[in-house]
């Protein structure tokens, strides 16, 4: 058999899968619009639902830079952590064999965050009166 | 010996350049003395060659590895074919350093690419390995480039562009043919003897043959690729007009003899015919073309084209005597051009700042430039092929060969002999002698031919003299290496 | 324990770079923040020359080689660091004398950073670290490209390049996750072996085609250029002249890596007559592309950067032109001319920004009598425009030569040679804008009164040394060739 229609058919499923979704998500619209009553629309209607608050104002409100660099930096060490893991399952194990090892990867590691913590500091990312 | 020519031209470029100062003068003496110094050379490695290989077969010169991962070599060698091609590119050297005497604008710069090129064109005739002979072709064209359009004159920018595209766009289908014949070689070498002998398949033959031909042919100026040509040698100042005829068309007649019809025997064969026929349309249409021309020096610009044809059509003839014609054709060109472009660019234009014939004809310039008159009817005497100058000898060769191969050409390529004397005496009366129709003569008042002028027109005319009085000088040197090992493969294509 | 010190020590070079690039940081921040701001470039750029070249010093002096699933240290790919390095500093050095950030110390560790995914990139050997050194590069190139705060168009510049790059980065992930679909793993020689045998059926051409996209944007390969010109016009130009040069040597290699060594099977045939499905027909595409695209639309250019950016377009070209060939010769000729292309194409960029510094612009006009004013400088420019051009004896032709001869040279004999002649064909075009930048240097006169450039010491050292690489090994290519082809023999990568 062509080997290239045997792999063709593998997905066949997919094509299945796309071709529901696509006659779910039309039919569900057209039995609605067939189905379904019609009422006046008014601009109160239209508008969208915002949990009882009225969309008034600007879209894209401008918030203050800080803010952005603050919830940057939370993220960046935040994230760190989770290297911490790895390391803290392995350093049960490592700490007999290679203390140097285990102690020296963690202290490079943090070194670097270190610096950064210095640069953002110098960089008065933590000074908001500015 | 012989490398030294391409080295002291490529030092006296280099040095020339980082020369300090502005003075001209210093540039000019450098120049002077590399170019003699190259021609010494020239001569002594040609006497040397002569006396101990009997200048038949290829001389090694310098032999080195260069890149071995490709199985290039640095190899010079010469044969007598080269060496006369040598010669001519050393006489046209010191030549036109003399003729430009007058070049005070940057002229260390001047100097300095003109040697390049120089060294370029000895580099192409010594090279025997094809990478190398490229390589010193391509070096060629860049310096033309600069020297028609800082110093040309007339559409300069135009001319010297068509000039090295024209020049580039050939050099692309020679190296292409190069790579298809070293890939089908497989032999890892780009030595000419080594491929001379591959025997390459006959298809292989006919396309690569053609490619490899008219790439260089078109730095020969053959008709329909002839058009760089009058455009380049007007717009080009004086010594380099004079080289372009003089040595750099040359490059392309020598690359087309040494490489396409070595290699490609059997495509030779095939496409003969369709050349020569090109060769006799040069020929005829370049002497008619310049018999109408209004500027003098595209009067010349076409002669020269006409002449070239002869050039090619010996190559074409596949016989011992109108390849022989056909090489001396190339030195015998090379030194009268550049004597009529030195003329017109030099001794006429540079003093009357015109080169309209209409203009020039009330002037009488033989009255007022006798020096000039007199070199240029001698000059034109033996652009007519007149007996006792070189031409002579060579395109009576040629015509022979060509009588023996293809007579209907031959006869045709005599009209254009018929021809090339009258667009010469027409020239001649125009420009010098018109007496008869002066009507307002102005008084022209213009400096004496120079010293250097003087020195190189007669260096030019001794050497065309003496090659028509004593051609066995330079047929020495060509015959044997007619008949040297790398030729063989031609005569065998040549024999139907 | 020795496993891991092994990798430190085949890590080292990377790991003084970025240790460099931290270094420089703090160093400008800490100690020389309130002096003025030419002793900060120059401290932090010294700092970050020494950085790069006590690296090269280690690559050349420690011999190490690993090979592992994530990373493959191999003489090689050693080796190919130090063009890599030896192309940073020379960045670094014409980056002396620009005034166009207040940043120096950020500026260096950018570059620094970038340096060190070029490196990463060379030497590794799975598709993820691949995909993770390239955007460790590409990201620090979109912040560098951007660093012209002042100069809309650098801004314009880095937008379209970051744009253009994640969407090219989300195709090569894309085609990566499917590569890992078919083969079941993401190391290089792993995949060839999986693969052994393996038809390329429509999802590995599927895959193929979005993993050579994003190589293709990073090469600037026509028809994933439309980046290029504005990037390098924009840019601030030492930085422009660092994506034009180390980035294309590092992502040629490792495309050559990941085409040669992964899928040796699947290269297909980009001759004329045969049609056999591959990554070669693909390259084919691409190369003939960029040769016509880049050479067309550089003949109608009027600003010399963006003329070297359509330049730039036409070289990717030619050069992909080397991978077609046979395995012999395709990564020497590759590695020859990308290096070559490098140093070349950062001499000339070099230039420009000395001219530009003199209040100019980079238009055709701008440089008009240039020879007059500056001669040394013209001369080097000159080398550099004709080694582009192809002119012997620099080293642009001889790269040229090898690439066309290796295509040539590819079995069955000479099928590939329509692609040399379309090549040769385009790099005779190629001539004519090239003379038109010489022809303004040498044959225009020069606008009366105007600021002529006095390029700093170290720029003009930095060209001159250039132009003599680019004479040197266009002299002599055994120096460069005879190294690469040593290496190639003792391993395969």
């Amino acid at each position: 058999m062509d080997p290239s229609k045997s792999q063709l058919m593998q997905y066949v499923p997919v094509l299945m899968l796309a071709v529901v979704a696509v006659l779910f998500s039309a039919g569900t619209l057209a039995a609605s619009s067939l189905l379904g009553k019609r009422a006046r629309r008014s601009a109160v209607k239209d508008t969208a639902y915002e949990c009882g608050m009225l969309p008034v104002g600007e879209g894209n409100t401008r918030l203050s830079i800080k803010f952005y660099l603050v919830a940057m930096l939370f993220i960046l060490f935040d994230i760190e952590v989770v290297f911490l893991y790895p390391w803290a399952v392995n350093f049960k194990g490592m700490i007999r064999e290679q203390p140097g090892l285990i102690f020296g990867s963690m202290a490079g590691f943090m070194v670097v965050l270190f610096i950064g913590y210095i640069y953002a500091l110098k960089k008065g990312a933590f000074d908001w009166k500015q | 010996m012989l490398a030294w020519t391409i080295y002291i031209s490529f030092l006296g470029a280099a040095l020339l350049m980082f020369l300090p100062g502005e003075n001209p003068r210093p540039a000019k003496v450098a120049a002077l003395l590399a170019a003699l110094a190259g021609l010494a050379c020239a001569a002594k490695g040609a006497i040397e060659c002569h006396l101990h290989a009997g200048a038949g077969a290829l001389t090694d010169v310098a032999n080195a590895n260069w890149i071995p991962e490709l199985g290039i070599r640095y190899h010079l060698a010469a044969d007598g074919i080269s060496l006369v091609l040598v010669l001519l590119t050393g006489i046209a050297a010191v030549a036109g350093v003399l003729f430009s005497w007058n070049v005070e604008n940057r002229s260390r710069e001047f100097f300095a690419l003109y040697l390049a090129l120089i060294g370029g064109v000895y580099g192409v005739f010594l090279s025997v390995d094809l990478f190398l002979l490229f390589v010193f072709y391509e070096v060629a064209i860049i310096p033309k480039y600069f020297l028609i359009v800082i110093w040309g004159s007339t559409r300069r920018e135009y001319g010297a562009m068509k000039l090295a595209l024209y020049s580039f766009v050939g050099s692309a289908m020679v190296l292409v043919g190069l790579i298809a014949a070293y890939v089908m070689a497989g032999a890892r070498t780009f030595d000419l003897a080594a491929l001379a002998k591959v025997h390459f398949a006959p298809a292989f033959q006919n396309w690569a043959f053609i490619v490899v031909f008219v790439g260089f042919a078109i730095l020969a100026g053959l008709w329909p690729f002839h058009t760089w040509a009058p455009t380049g040698h007007v717009a080009a100042p004086t010594a380099a007009s004079m080289l372009l005829a003089g040595v750099v068309m040359k490059l392309g007649a020598y690359g087309a003899l040494r490489v396409a019809m070595t290699l490609f025997p059997v495509g030779l064969h095939t496409w003969q015919n369709t050349i020569a026929v090109l060769a006799v349309v040069g020929i005829v249409y370049g002497a008619l073309v310049a018999l109408v021309q209004q500027d003098f020096k595209f009067v010349i610009g076409y002669s020269s084209v006409s002449h070239m044809g002869f050039v090619l059509l010996g190559l074409m003839t596949l016989t011992q005597i109108g390849l022989s014609g056909a090489v001396l054709q190339m030195f015998s060109h090379g030194i009268i051009a550049g004597l009529l472009f030195a003329v017109v660019g030099r001794m006429v234009y540079d003093r009357t700042h015109t080169r309209d014939l209409a203009v020039l004809q009330p002037k009488n310039l033989n009255q007022v430039l006798p020096f000039a008159a007199v070199t240029f009817v001698v000059g034109g005497a033996a652009s007519m092929g007149l007996p006792g100058f070189s031409g002579f000898i060579a395109e009576l060769q040629v015509l022979v060969g060509a009588w023996q191969t293809f007579p209907v050409f031959a006869v045709m390529a005599a009209v254009g002999i018929l021809a090339g004397v009258a667009y010469t005496l027409r020239v001649l009366l125009k420009a010098f002698f018109a007496e008869g129709q002066v009507e307002a003569r102005e008084p022209l008042h213009c400096p004496r031919i120079s010293l250097p002028e003087r020195a190189g027109a007669l260096l030019l005319l001794g050497t065309t003299l003496l090659i028509g009085l004593c051609p066995q000088l330079l047929l020495d040197f060509i015959t044997p290496s007619l008949n040297s090992p790398l030729m063989q493969p031609l005569w065998k294509a040549g024999t139907r | 324990m020795n496993l891991y010190l092994q990798y430190l020590t085949a890590l080292a070079p990377e790991v003084i770079v970025v240790a460099t690039a931290l270094l420089v940081l703090v160093m400008d921040l800490v100690l020389v923040r309130e002096k003025p701001f030419a002793q900060r470039v120059g401290l932090t750029g010294a700092i970050a020359c020494m950085g790069c070249g006590l690296a090269m010093v280690w690559v050349e002096l420690v011999p190490c080689s690993i090979h592992s699933a994530m990373l493959s240290v191999s003489p090689l790919t050693q080796w190919v660091k130090v063009p890599l390095l030896l192309l940073t500093i020379f960045a670094a050095v014409l980056s002396w004398n620009e005034r166009f950030t207040r940043h120096a110390g950020e500026y260096f560790a950018l570059l620094l950073l970038a340096a060190a995914g070029l490196m990463l990139l060379v030497s590794s050997e799975s598709l993820l670290m691949i995909f993770v050194a390239l955007e460790l590069l590409s990201t620090s190139l979109y912040a560098l490209a951007a660093f012209d705060k002042s100069g809309v168009a650098s801004s314009e510049a880095a937008l379209k390049y970051f744009l253009f790059g994640g969407m090219s980065a989300a195709f090569t992930l894309f085609g990566i996750s499917l590569i890992y679909g078919i083969a079941g793993d993401i190391q290089l020689d792993v995949i060839a072996t999986r693969l052994r045998g393996h038809p390329v059926e429509p999802v590995f051409y599927a895959a193929l085609v979005m993993t050579l996209v994003g190589f293709a944007f990073k090469l600037a390969a026509a028809p994933f250029h439309l980046w290029a010109p504005d990037v390098y016009e924009g840019a601030p130009t030492p930085v422009a002249s660092f994506i034009a040069s180390g980035s294309k040597v590092a992502a040629f290699f490792v495309l050559a890596r990941i085409l040669l060594s992964a899928f040796p099977g699947a290269r297909g045939t980009a001759s004329l007559g045969g049609h056999l499905p591959g990554w070669a027909p693909l390259l084919m595409v691409l190369a003939v592309l960029s040769m016509v695209a880049g050479n067309v639309a550089a003949i109608v250019q009027t600003n010399v950067k963006r003329l070297l950016a359509y330049s730039a377009i036409a070289h990717a070209g030619y050069a992909l032109l080397a991978l077609l060939a046979d395995r012999r010769h395709a990564l020497s000729a590759l590695l020859f001319y990308t290096i070559t292309y490098a140093f070349t194409v950062l001499g000339a960029f070099a230039v420009v920004g000395v001219v530009e510094e003199s209040g100019r612009k980079a238009s055709l006009a701008d440089f008009a009598g240039l020879s007059r004013r500056a001669p040394l400088l013209s001369f080097c420019m000159l080398v550099f425009m004709l080694s582009l051009a192809g002119i012997p004896p620099l080293s642009g032709f001889f790269g040229k030569f090898y690439v066309f001869t290796a295509a040539a040279d590819t079995a069955p004999k000479l099928s590939l040679l329509w692609l040399v002649v379309l090549a040769v064909a385009a790099s005779a075009v190629s001539l004519y804008y090239y003379l038109q930048v010489l022809k303004q240097i040498y044959a225009v006169a020069p606008a009366p009164a105007s600021a002529w450039p006095r390029p700093a010491l170290s720029a003009r050292v930095a060209i001159v040394l250039l132009a003599a690489i680019v004479i040197v090994l266009g002299c002599v290519p055994d120096l460069l060739l005879g190294k690469i082809s040593e290496l190639l023999k003792s391993n395969s990568f």
